[in-house]
């Protein structure tokens, strides 16, 4: 999340919200978000609702697979990523300017 | 008979390394049931400050990445 962070102006500008979410506790969030400067929301999927909605819930790890959905102000989602592809924020970024996103 | 004791423990030991590697394949990761040009399922959840945020909030206002990550104090 802290490489998201990091292109958080460039995501602003292509009219973007980062909303990170996994399925730690809000406490365990907070402490997180403080010690690595993560400004943006990072939302607590306690029990895996909203995991398990997205298709997500791996129960090997208990936890969800690493993604990043792009949404559009529509509602409608633009892209996915998974895995490797999700941790790089870059992808994201670029993915904002391939449909035209804060133009 | 030294040396066939030992050429049989050797074998039964290689057998064993090869059950247990076959063994540790791991399950298939769970594919995502959201695809593009779907909607996306809304939500209300906590954030780290304990404001709820919805995913509808944002609808006809702003894009929005949403980042799924493993856990906390991690990186990635």
């Amino acid at each position: 999340m802290k490489s998201f962070q990091s292109q958080l102006a460039k995501l602003e500008a292509a009219d973007t919200q980062v909303l990170g979410v996994s399925m730690d506790s809000p406490f365990s969030n907070k402490a997180w978000a403080d010690s690595i400067g993560v400004t943006f929301p990072l939302l607590s999927d306690w029990g895996g609702d909203t995991t398990r909605k997205y298709g997500l819930y791996n129960s090997t790890y208990k936890a969800a697979r690493r993604a990043t959905f792009l949404i559009g102000k529509d509602g409608k989602v633009l892209e996915v990523h998974l895995d490797k592809q999700a941790v790089d924020p870059h992808n994201v970024v670029e993915a904002c300017e391939r449909h035209k996103l804060g133009k | 008979m030294k040396m066939f004791r030992t050429a049989m423990l050797t074998a039964a030991l290689g057998a064993v390394c090869v059950a247990a590697v076959a063994q540790d394949k791991k399950p298939a990761p769970p594919e995502p049931t959201i695809k593009v040009g779907e909607t996306a399922p809304d939500f209300k959840l906590t954030d780290q400050n304990g404001k709820d945020v919805r995913l509808s909030d944002f609808r006809g206002k702003k894009n929005v990445a949403l980042a799924f990550y493993v856990f906390a104090f991690t990186g990635g």
